[in-house]
Parts: structure tokens; C-alpha cells; sequence
């Protein structure tokens, strides 16, 4: 038997799915431990070998694949404990860095400062030098200005550098010659250059990105080092490979370099597993959606690949380097009600956290929370709480919520917890309209593909909102991430600035540039143990009308790149500029003019497939466990509905909303305008009643 | 959740935010779809809805300046076509003698109807590239009255059921310089169908009565809180002074806001008698935009997390004398309206600096904006650019925070993007050289005022003409509580022949030659409470960060810079 392992560090528990040759899947979870990560993965692989009653070594000898998704670096920005580091940047622009285009992001909040730059002003050294926009040096690298901050960055005892000169993108010779003379006197130091992390034009993006690289590089590395240091101690003889932020994997070394890619490094491995699910139903896209215990992600996948953005922001650090279009909202199942100064009911986005938790956990919290407000309606049993291991509160949560919000608004603490359900639910399909009304999508085309603890409670209502017809809830889905995490293929980003308008003279550079980040990625991934054939490229441009500022990607196949199809070329462009802001200029014949060429390069791996389970011949309503008084939205009263037994359905039954079905990790809340079906793959299929 | 008047309150919360939600997708629909970059990369436009009765029910805006000129309009617009609205109009409009707030602020306006009846609007307006008048792009400092500065548009419908008006839609067209604020409009109706879609959609759900019962609701709630927000200002008059200098006409004059504020108990009167008189030349406000300045400035004294609906505006009385240069009488010139929110916004600061100390801040750097615009030396290509990257100063600093550094003008408040040096490049002629915090810009004080910015490039281009528009060469943004004044803008030209101009704040400056060397000083903010008090560990660090000098921190914070001198600190 050999095993693959998909882990997923949580800011609470550390996840785990381990799968066998034959298509098991087995979900694990351990405290995480937040002075040392591997040390929790450590314990889940001891915890796996006992399970499996093999010693820790003869365990971990059977393991094939271990793919990891890992928050060092994301904390490492949020708390401003990343690495000392300096920059060199062109004589005249110090400050950019700093300045971040001068944008206050509360307009009239004149107590919000801006946040404290990743390297402050002594340690950005100004060198003479210069490129011009054209790509044409203009002035040579000067050697003593160099020499000078490079002393200055010895005595100050930085731990890495990042080198971002103005137009390198374009010409990056001052940068190599740079970082020639940085490798000789500063051997140890973690050093990034922009030309070679990100050739595309944007100053600012390009050298944010750049420092926040060499700011968490030096973390990632120690982390991943001492991670493999455990495994190789243990004996691990299979690939790790660490999760990055464009919904891809890769190996340590190539994260190592480019530590600033794994700043979403597990949250981009849900739309991969919601695809997964989708897809054992025929659909090639999704909306999957994630409610944990804080926050709720949302994020939209069409034609099998998550929507992707460059220019997301890290705690308001920008990073323009490829990262799953993941819109995150505070709602959770901590999430605190609470009124504001209008008297109106409000949600999150502060979070009772694990931690004392909500006021029904009985663990010392007095806040009324998204959970708290389950509870009183019915949607959670209360003797069977993750399979009746914990036992609820049910009378301190009602006081809690009877004393802080049904008192002040006046009615009774049943009322208050449904406005409390109806209120995070629309917050949540807002979060929604985000990343599909917003992006020019329509989410009722979607599947919902729904994860989280407290997800499927939710879900119903949510999609009725926006008017879903479909949700589809995975029986392993509190543990989303590490799923996809297994499911992920290798994928490395390429990009190139080439500004020009859209011509036929400008498909041959295009497809010389091309061919060279194409050949970049081939060469990538053939080290990283990929075989030829299970290597995909995918071209795309960044392209606008002329005048426009923002620019739009739209994918580009190699073929009509080849052959010249120049019309096939901008239909394409026409078409998504329509569909994202619902006009084209296509019958006006606009010029169009390109700005960057990206290649994303995927290495296909092998990846356990979801299985089906044997057939379940249907028995009756054996099933059905009992009835219990639960909330109904629409007569907005407490009534007896079914509850079913989620382990046991049989194939071929449809219960009827309104309904309840209850796992050991989960319950499923079917609004009256719903069914549900059990599917056999052992997950669950919500259909709305036509 | 029922109570006495069968209003439920989640309905009212879930229309509140699905309200600001709505006007946050037009919004980024015109920020992706317009053309122009005053308005997707400066992104000065604000998108807004309003009920059948043309009140406000929420609105988003990048650029608080022209926020609260839409909801005046919507009630010109309803009471001047009267029943002659069908489902399907468009109505355009820019005149501000009906409600704007400047010539080349458009606004595009779409009536929404459900269950065969008026039920609200939806409205985009955004600053255009060009309005037409005198000189392109509208700022024109030697106008001297309305027709020299743009084409009025009065409300007009541009579409009538659901039908382009080609012939009006033409006119318009033909009397405006660039084809670029064609898509433009275009892209603001698009914006307003979005309001459109989603809206119809609520009514759909909740039926128009309701909503509308549930709107009235909203509304009172947010006044409630507006009362309540006032109520914490202590009882008073407090008086506010300040000075707008040269009106383009006579470069000496200079012109006095007077301001009294008045609170008593849950209103809040500003009265602006006692203030001079409009000027001859551009240097003029629209009612409008007067209204803005002070709505941005009482954000900036409350919680600002408060709807931005009709209920916000009930409990405040503003009265602005007619003739006055806050209030210009038609024909004025105003272009320069939206300016004036520098100056005015000083006064306003001024006077509430006596009711909230700890709320209000020193002065912002005033802009001085430099419109500048010529031809490619190679191919004769057009461009312009209003070169938001040099202009944009620090704000005053407040009680516990040191000023933004580089924010830019109040009217904007940070919303204004400075732009990306290689985009910059790309799309001007311009080789920049320098572009840096200045040094000693900040107004010191216990807090420092925000950093103001030096800019250099050297300009290649052809026919080049800037066109200056600001104020801030005569006084630095004002300290408060002790705290000193920040440094004066300055704009000077470097001719390749060696001589020097010091740019006026209004004036056109044309056939700039090749290879002068444009120079910008942006000034700082005004400093807040005494600098002997601020911490000396903060002075010394920006000694040796080289944003104070050596000087200053001796002479004006009192610090001993022995402990300097070794290499760390």
C-alpha cells in the first residue's frame, strides 16, 4: 500500500486527508502548533501510523506524495515579523515603497495611518542608474553608489535584499550587473530581483511585490527546511510539495525562490477540490464557498480553472504575483452579533474565534454568535454536536442572545437569532455577488459547492437568495482545502511586459516571448519530475483598448498564434471586455494594444480519483432518525420537521425540504423550496423545486 | 422582527448594505469601462441611488467632492419633467445653476420603474476629459463667464423609452472636443443600468411598498444618527476664517471665507454671511459644490460609518448667500469651484477646532494642479495629463496621528492615486528624474504634518502647455494648537537656456520648450500641538531617515542630536 497526504495548516487545526491506492480517503486532524508548524504535521503522521498500527518510520516510508499548504509567510506580513531587509531601487525614487501611490483606503477616517512599510527609508538606498521606457540604458549601473548601500546593508546586518530598478522589466541588464557585485559581498543574504520575479511593466506592483518576496523569503525557507529536516529524519523517501496562491503546487526549492507565491497557500486548494466535486456531475464550473469558524471565502471557477487576480493585497502590501481570486468576508460560526449605533442588527466581522468560542460552547463565552443563534433555531442538535463528542449550552445561549439583542430590539430571543441567520446570509451571498455579479458572471449558472463547519446550514438559504439552483455539499467538507490540496497539478507563472498595439506584425515577438517563459516552464517542471507529455501551456495576454488604463486577460491559444488569426485573437478580447463591463467597442473596430504576455506552465500529476461507493438499494425511510422543531424562514415560525441520518441515506431517495440531515462533522439545513439527494460519491446534491 | 409601525428591521439592515453594495458595482463598472484617466485611474466620479422623490439612498464615491451635488439634481430633474418620465429614459445633465457642482462633473441619470411606477433612480457622474468651451478639458482661468468654460446641459433626455436620441445625442457630441467622453457617457449609462438590474430585483422580492416603507424607515434611523452624532458636539458658535488667494483676474486679491457655525443640541446651522463677494474670473464655487466641502469635512468630525443616505442630510442647515463666491450667481465662472475646496475647507476646520480638538485636524496642503498637455516628438501624438503625482501634498496631522504623507488634496481625501512612474512614461512624453518625500515639508508639531513631495522631470514632448490651477504659494496649510505652518507649493520651470519661471497658481503657459525641466514642490501638512512636545525617539528617527534636517530638529523640536552619531540607534 502506498499513501498520498494532503495537509493543510489552519490557524486552529492542522488538516489532513490521507488516500490509498485505492481510493480511500481518511481525514485527520491535529492541534496546530504555531511556534513550529511541522512539528502538528509531525503529530498527524504519527497519529495516521497508528491508526494504521505501523511505527512512525514504516508509516512514513509508504508515503508517496506529501503536498502542504502553509501560512508562515502570510503571517510572517500580517504580524510584521518577516525578515530584515533592505532595498535598492533607482537614485530618485526612494520612497515609492512607502508613498503606495499616496491612497488613504477610509477617506474620512483622518485617525487611519498608513501601514509601516516592509523596509523603512534608512534601509532604501538609492543607486544611480537608469532605463528608459524604451528599454534602453541610459545610464550605467554606478558601482560606488552601489558599493556604498551594500556596506550600509553589511554593517545594518539585513537578511535580505530586493532589487527593483525603474523600466528593468524591460531591460533588467543594471539588475544583473547589481546582482553580481550583492553575490560577492553579500553571499548569504536572501536577494530577489524584479526582472527576475516579475518583468512586468507597473513600477509600484512590481517593486512591492519584490520586497514582500525578499521580506517573507527568508522565513519560508527556514520553515520548509526544518519541515524536511523532520520528514527526512522520519525517513520520508516521497516529493513534498508545497501549495501556492495560483491554485497550483510546486517543489520546496522553486517556493523557496519565490516565497511571495504562497502568500494564499492553502485557501487557493478550495476551488480546486469544489472543481473536483463539480465535475462528478458534469459541470465545468463552480462557486465554492467556505465558512469556518471567522471568516467566509468565496471564489469562482470557470472552465475548470479558478478566476486568478494580480493585484491582491496582503495586509494592504500589494502583490501582483498570480493568486486565486479568493474574496474573504468576516462570517463564520463565531461570528458576534451585535447592534449598531442605529440600533440595526449587525454580524461579524469580529469572531468569538475557538477560543473562549461561542456562548453555547460553554468554554466562557458570553457574545451571541452565528452558532449561538443555529442552536436556538434548531438547524444544530444540541446532544449531537460533532457526533454528540460535545455537548451544547443550549440555555446560556439564550440568555446570552435574550440579554444583548433580543431585549434592546424589543422582541424575543427565538426573532432574534432568526435575524441573526437572515442578516450573515445575505452578508454571505454579498461576498458572493463579489466574485461573480461583479466580475460579469451569473452565480444562478454556478453550482455552489459548499465547505465548512458551518456551511451547510447556510448554504440553502444563501442560494435561495441568489437564486441557485444547485448546491452541492461534499461529505469530507470540513476539511476542503487539504482535499484540493491533493488534487492540485504543478503550475508555474510566467509573464513578460510587450507593449504594442494588436497587430499582424506583433503576433511573431509575441510568440517569440512566448515560446521563452514557455520553455522556462517546461524546463521547471522536467526538474521537478514531470514527464513531457503530462505538460500543458497556457498563453494569455493582458490587453485593453487604446486609451484605456486597466487591462483585461483574456486567454490566447497557441494554434491561432501560429497561423496569425488575428480576428480570432481580439473576438476574444471583445468578448470578455463585454461580458466583464457589458459593452465591447468591437463594431467601432478599436484598436487594441497589448501590455503583458503571461504563460502559465502545468505539470499534470497523478492524483487519487474520487471513487463512487457500492449501490445502496433504498429500504424506505430508514433513515430518518427523528423529528425535531426547527425554524422555518418563510412561515417565520418553529415547526417539526424530519431529521435524517446523513451516514446512512439510501441511493434514490429525495427528501423534500423543509428537512434536516445530520452528519457526525455537519448538518444540512434543506429550505422548503429545496431537495436533497444523495449522490455516490457519498456527498449530497440540493436541487431547487421547479 | 415587527414592531409598532410593521417595519422589520433586518429588512431595513439588509437593504442598507444591498444599497451601498449596488452603488459599489456601478462604480466599478465605470472604474473598468471609462476611458478617460481623470476618471478610471483618478477615479473622480461618484455613482448614487435615489428614491422616486429623488432622495438619496445610498451612494459611493471615490472622490467625496462631487458626492453630495447628485441627490439636488435628481429633485431638479423630477420636478422639471414632471410626469414626462417613461421607463427607458436617459436624462444628462452638467449646469450649475440647477444643482451642479461643476461644468465637467456629468451626470447621467436613469429613472427606475417597477410594478408600473416610478420607484427610483439610479445616477452615474463623472468628471469628462473635455465640455466643451474655451480651452479643452474645461479649465479655463481666463473665462469670465459660464460660455467660456463649457456646453451648459441642462437636464435633456438622451434616451426616450428605451430610444437614442440620435439628434441630441449629436449636439451634445459636436460641441465636445474628444470622442474618448463619448464612450465615457456610454460607460456611465452602463453603470446606471446596473443600478437598474439590481434594484428591479429588490422590488421584485420585497414589492415597492414595502421597500418603500422600509426606505422611509432607513432614513429616520439615519437621522436619528446624525442627531445623535451633533448632540456630542458641545452647544456653541464658533467662528471660522480663512483666505482664498489670487482669482485669476488680479494675482494680489485675495478672498475671505467667513464661517459660523452654530450647534444646538441635535442642529447644526453654517452660515457663511459676511463673505466676499463672487470674484470677476473663474475662482468661483457652484452652491453644490460648497455643500460637498462642508458634508467632507463634517464626515471627517463623526463617524464616518454612517449611511450615506437623505436621513444623513436632514438635521444640518447650510446657508451660503447668493452672490457670494461660494455661492456664484449665474453667469459666473466656476471651474475652479471644486479648488476652492482647499481654502474653504480650512474655515471649516478652524471653526471646529474649538468644539473638537481631538477630532479635527491642522490644515491640509492646498493643490495646486498642473493640466499639463502636448505632443509625442516622434509621431505628433496628442497627450495630457493633469500630473496627480506632483500635486498631491500632506494632510494636516490631528490629535495622537501624524498627517498622511503624499495624500493629495482634501476633496479627495486619499482617494486620488498618484500615477505608476512607468505607466506615467508610457503614456507621456515626460522623463521623470526625482519623485520623493520632501524634506522639512511637514508642519511640525507634537504630530507632524503629513509629507509633502518633490517631483522633477524633464520634458521631451512638443507644443508642450501646462495650465496651472491651485492655490497654496502665499500660505503653507495652518498648524493647530501649537503646531506650525507646512512649506508653500511651488511649481518652476528649469528652460534648457538656464533661466527660471515661478509658475503663478492661475495661469496658461504655452509653447514649453523641449528639454525644460519641470519642477514641483508639493507642500506639507500642518503640524498639531507643540513641537517641543513630540517624542524624541520620533525626531531622531526621521533625522536619520533625512526627512527632518539637522537644523529643524535642533532649532524648532529642541533635540539633542549627540546620540546620532553612533551608527545605530
Amino acid at each position: 500500500m502506498a499513501y498520498k497526504i494532503g495537509t493543510d495548516v489552519g490557524g486552529t487545526f492542522t488538516d489532513f486527508l490521507l488516500a490509498d491506492d485505492d481510493g480511500n480517503f481518511e481525514v485527520y486532524k491535529t492541534l496546530t502548533t504555531p511556534e513550529d508548524p511541522s512539528i502538528g504535521v509531525l503529530n498527524g503522521l504519527k497519529e495516521m501510523a497508528d491508526a494504521k498500527k505501523l511505527p512512525v518510520v514504516d508509516f512514513i516510508r509508504l508515503v508517496d506524495i506529501i503536498v502542504h499548504g502553509t501560512t508562515v509567510t502570510t503571517n510572517a506580513a500580517l504580524t510584521g515579523n518577516g525578515a530584515k531587509t533592505g532595498l535598492l531601487t533607482t537614485a530618485g525614487f526612494r520612497d515609492t515603497l512607502q508613498m503606495r501611490r499616496g491612497i488613504r483606503e477610509q477617506q474620512y477616517n483622518n485617525k487611519y495611518e498608513a501601514p509601516v512599510p516592509l523596509v523603512p527609508r534608512e534601509l532604501r538606498c538609492p543607486v544611480k542608474e537608469r532605463v528608459s521606457v524604451k528599454g534602453k540604458r541610459v545610464k550605467k549601473l554606478d558601482r560606488d553608489s552601489l558599493l556604498e548601500c551594500l556596506r550600509m546593508f553589511k554593517d545594518e546586518q539585513i537578511e535580505a535584499l530586493a532589487v527593483c530598478f525603474l523600466h528593468a522589466y524591460n531591460n533588467s541588464i543594471n539588475e544583473n550587473e547589481a546582482k553580481k557585485i550583492i553575490q560577492e559581498y553579500l553571499p548569504d543574504v536572501y536577494l530577489t530581483l524584479s526582472s527576475d520575479l516579475l518583468p512586468q511593466i507597473r513600477f509600484y506592483d512590481r517593486l512591492s511585490t519584490t520586497t514582500l518576496n525578499s521580506y517573507v523569503g527568508p522565513i519560508l525557507k527556514n520553515y520548509i527546511m526544518q519541515l524536511m529536516h523532520r520528514l527526512n529524519e522520519n525517513e520520508f523517501r516521497g516529493i513534498l510539495l508545497i501549495m501556492q496562491s495560483n491554485g497550483g503546487v510546486t517543489s520546496p526549492g522553486n517556493a523557496i525562490k519565490n516565497a511571495v507565491s504562497t502568500m494564499l497557500s492553502g485557501p487557493s486548494a478550495g476551488p480546486v477540490a469544489g472543481m473536483a466535486y463539480a465535475e462528478t456531475h458534469n459541470y465545468r464550473d463552480c462557486i465554492t464557498i467556505d465558512m469556518g469558524g471567522t471568516s467566509f471565502d468565496v471564489a469562482l471557477v470557470k472552465d475548470r480553472k479558478p478566476l486568478v487576480i494580480t493585484n491582491g493585497k496582503i495586509n494592504r502590501y500589494l502583490t501582483a504575483v498570480p493568486m486565486v481570486d479568493i474574496h474573504t468576508i468576516g462570517a463564520g460560526g463565531g461570528s458576534i452579533g451585535w447592534l449598531d449605533e442605529m440600533g440595526l442588527l449587525r454580524i461579524g466581522p469580529k469572531s468569538a474565534g475557538a477560543n473562549p468560542g461561542p456562548s453555547c460552547y460553554g468554554l466562557g463565552g458570553t457574545e451571541p454568535t452565528c452558532t449561538d443563534a443555529n442552536l436556538i433555531l434548531g438547524y444544530i442538535n444540541k446532544d449531537y454536536f460533532l457526533g454528540g463528542k460535545m455537548a451544547l449550552d443550549y440555555n446560556h445561549a439564550y440568555k446570552v442572545i435574550e440579554e444583548k439583542l433580543a431585549k434592546p430590539l424589543r422582541t424575543s430571543a427565538a426573532e432574534a437569532s432568526a435575524g441573526m441567520f437572515q442578516i450573515i446570509n445575505a452578508n454571505m451571498a454579498d461576498g458572493i455577488r463579489e466574485v461573480s455579479v461583479k466580475k460579469g458572471y451569473d452565480p444562478r449558472e454556478f453550482p455552489l459547492v459548499v465547505a465548512g463547519g458551518a456551511g451547510p446550514i447556510h448554504a440553502g438559504m444563501i442560494a435561495l437568495e441568489l437564486e441557485i439552483p444547485t448546491i452541492l455539499i461534499p461529505r469530507e467538507s470540513s476539511i476542503f482545502c487539504a482535499t484540493g490540496m491533493l488534487l492540485s497539478d504543478l503550475r508555474h507563472d510566467y509573464v513578460r511586459s510587450y507593449n504594442s498595439l494588436l497587430t499582424n506584425k506583433s503576433l511573431e515577438p509575441m510568440e517569440i516571448l512566448f515560446n521563452k517563459m514557455k520553455n522556462e516552464g517546461e524546463q521547471q517542471l522536467l526538474t521537478e519530475g514531470i514527464f513531457h507529455e503530462n505538460i500543458r501551456h497556457y498563453f494569455s495576454t493582458d490587453m485593453r483598448y487604446v486609451g484605456q488604463y486597466h487591462e483585461i486577460n483574456v486567454g490566447i491559444s497557441e494554434e491561432d498564434l501560429k497561423n496569425g488569426r488575428l480576428k480570432k485573437i481580439s473576438s476574444r478580447f471583445h468578448q470578455t471586455h463585454d461580458r466583464l463591463y457589458g459593452y465591447s467597442l468591437k463594431d467601432e473596430n478599436a484598436s487594441m494594444e497589448i501590455v503583458n504576455l503571461r504563460v502559465s506552465s502545468l505539470g499534470i500529476t497523478s492524483k487519487p480519483g474520487l471513487q463512487q461507493r457500492a449501490f445502496r438499494a433504498a429500504t424506505g425511510r430508514n433513515s430518518v432518525k427523528s423529528e425535531r422543531k426547527v425554524y422555518l424562514p418563510e412561515s417565520k415560525s418553529f415547526e417539526l420537521i424530519e431529521v435524517w441520518d446523513g451516514d446512512r441515506l439510501e441511493d434514490g431517495i429525495v427528501i423534500n425540504g423543509p428537512a434536516i440531515v445530520e452528519q457526525v462533522n455537519t448538518t444540512i439545513f434543506v429550505p422548503a423550496q429545496y431537495k436533497l439527494i444523495p449522490d455516490r460519491y457519498s456527498n449530497f446534491l440540493m436541487q431547487l423545486i421547479t | 422582527m415587527i414592531n409598532n409601525d410593521n417595519v422589520d428591521l433586518m429588512l431595513v439592515s439588509i437593504l442598507q448594505s444591498r444599497f451601498k453594495s449596488i452603488t459599489e458595482e456601478m462604480g466599478l463598472t465605470l472604474l473598468r469601462t471609462t476611458r478617460s484617466p481623470i476618471l478610471n485611474e483618478a477615479r473622480d466620479f461618484v455613482t448614487g441611488l435615489y428614491d422616486s422623490k429623488g432622495r438619496m439612498l445610498e451612494q459611493t464615491e471615490y472622490i467625496p467632492i462631487l458626492a453630495f451635488a447628485l441627490q439636488p439634481v435628481c429633485q431638479y430633474i423630477i420636478k422639471y419633467f414632471g410626469d414626462d418620465i417613461f421607463p427607458g429614459d436617459v436624462i444628462i445633465h452638467n449646469d450649475v445653476f440647477t444643482g451642479g457642482n461643476q461644468n465637467a462633473d456629468v451626470a447621467v441619470f436613469k429613472p427606475i420603474f417597477a410594478e408600473n411606477q416610478l420607484v427610483a433612480w439610479a445616477a452615474c457622474k463623472g468628471h469628462q476629459a473635455d465640455i466643451g468651451g474655451a480651452v479643452a478639458g474645461g479649465y479655463n482661468p481666463e473665462a469670465r463667464e459660464v460660455w467660456q468654460e463649457a456646453l451648459r446641459i441642462p437636464p435633456v433626455k438622451i434616451y426616450e423609452r428605451g430610444k437614442l436620441r440620435r439628434d441630441v445625442w449629436q449636439f451634445i457630441f459636436a460641441n465636445i472636443r474628444f470622442s474618448i467622453v463619448e464612450d465615457d457617457i456610454r460607460a456611465h449609462i452602463g453603470g446606471c443600468n446596473v443600478g437598474e438590474r439590481a434594484i428591479m430585483q429588490l422590488v421584485d422580492k420585497y414589492g415597492a411598498k414595502n421597500l418603500q416603507a422600509h426606505i422611509e424607515h432607513l432614513f429616520m434611523l439615519t437621522e436619528q444618527k446624525m442627531r445623535d452624532e451633533i448632540k456630542n458636539i458641545p452647544n456653541g458658535i464658533y467662528h471660522g476664517q480663512s483666505f482664498m488667494y489670487n482669482d485669476g483676474v488680479n494675482e494680489k486679491s485675495k478672498h475671505k471665507i467667513n464661517l459660523v457655525i452654530t450647534v444646538k443640541d441635535d442642529s447644526i446651522l453654517f452660515d457663511y454671511n459676511g463673505t466676499d463677494p463672487q470674484t470677476p474670473g473663474f475662482a468661483n464655487a457652484p452652491y453644490s459644490s460648497s455643500v460637498s466641502a462642508i458634508m467632507l469635512c463634517l464626515l471627517m468630525v463623526i463617524d464616518p460609518d454612517i449611511p450615506h443616505n437623505h436621513g444623513l442630510m436632514r438635521p444640518i442647515d447650510i446657508n451660503i448667500p447668493e452672490g457670494c463666491f461660494l455661492n456664484a450667481k449665474f453667469p459666473a465662472a466656476t471651474t475652479f469651484g471644486n479648488t476652492i475646496a482647499g481654502p474653504h475647507s480650512d474655515a471649516i476646520l478652524k471653526a471646529f477646532a474649538r468644539a473638537l480638538p481631538e477630532r479635527v485636524t491642522a490644515g491640509w496642503n492646498r493643490a495646486l494642479c498642473v493640466a499639463t498637455s502636448g505632443s509625442f516628438p516622434e509621431n505628433d501624438r496628442k497627450w495630457a495629463d493633469i500630473l496627480f503625482l506632483s500635486l498631491k501634498g500632506g494632510s494636516g496631522a490631528t490629535e495622537g496621528v501624524d498627517g498622511y504623507d503624499h495624500i493629495g488634496l482634501i476633496n479627495c481625501a486619499g482617494g486620488l492615486l498618484a500615477q505608476d512612474y512607468e505607466m506615467f512614461e508610457l503614456h507621456n512624453p515626460l522623463f521623470l528624474l526625482k519623485h520623493e518625500y520632501a524634506r522639512d515639508s511637514a508642519g511640525p508639531g507634537k504630530y507632524r504634518g503629513g509629507l509633502g513631495v518633490v517631483t522633477e522631470f524633464v520634458i521631451q514632448g512638443k507644443d508642450t502647455t501646462c495650465v496651472t490651477f491651485g492655490d497654496g504659494v502665499d500660505i503653507g496649510a495652518f498648524g493647530l494648537l501649537g503646531g506650525l505652518d507646512g512649506t508653500l507649493n511651488r511649481v518652476e520651470l528649469k528652460y534648457p537656456d538656464g533661466e527660471k519661471y515661478i509658475a503663478k497658481t492661475k495661469e496658461i503657459l504655452k509653447d514649453i520648450p523641449t528639454g525644460t525641466v519641470f519642477y514641483q514642490h508639493a507642500g506639507g501638512g500642518g503640524g498639531y500641538g507643540k513641537p517641543s512636545e513630540r517624542d524624541n525617539k520620533k525626531v531622531l528617527r526621521e533625522v536619520k531617515q533625512e526627512l527632518i534636517s539637522p537644523e529643524i530638529a535642533k532649532e524648532i523640536y529642541r533635540v539633542n542630536l549627540d546620540s546620532l552619531t553612533s551608527k545605530r540607534y
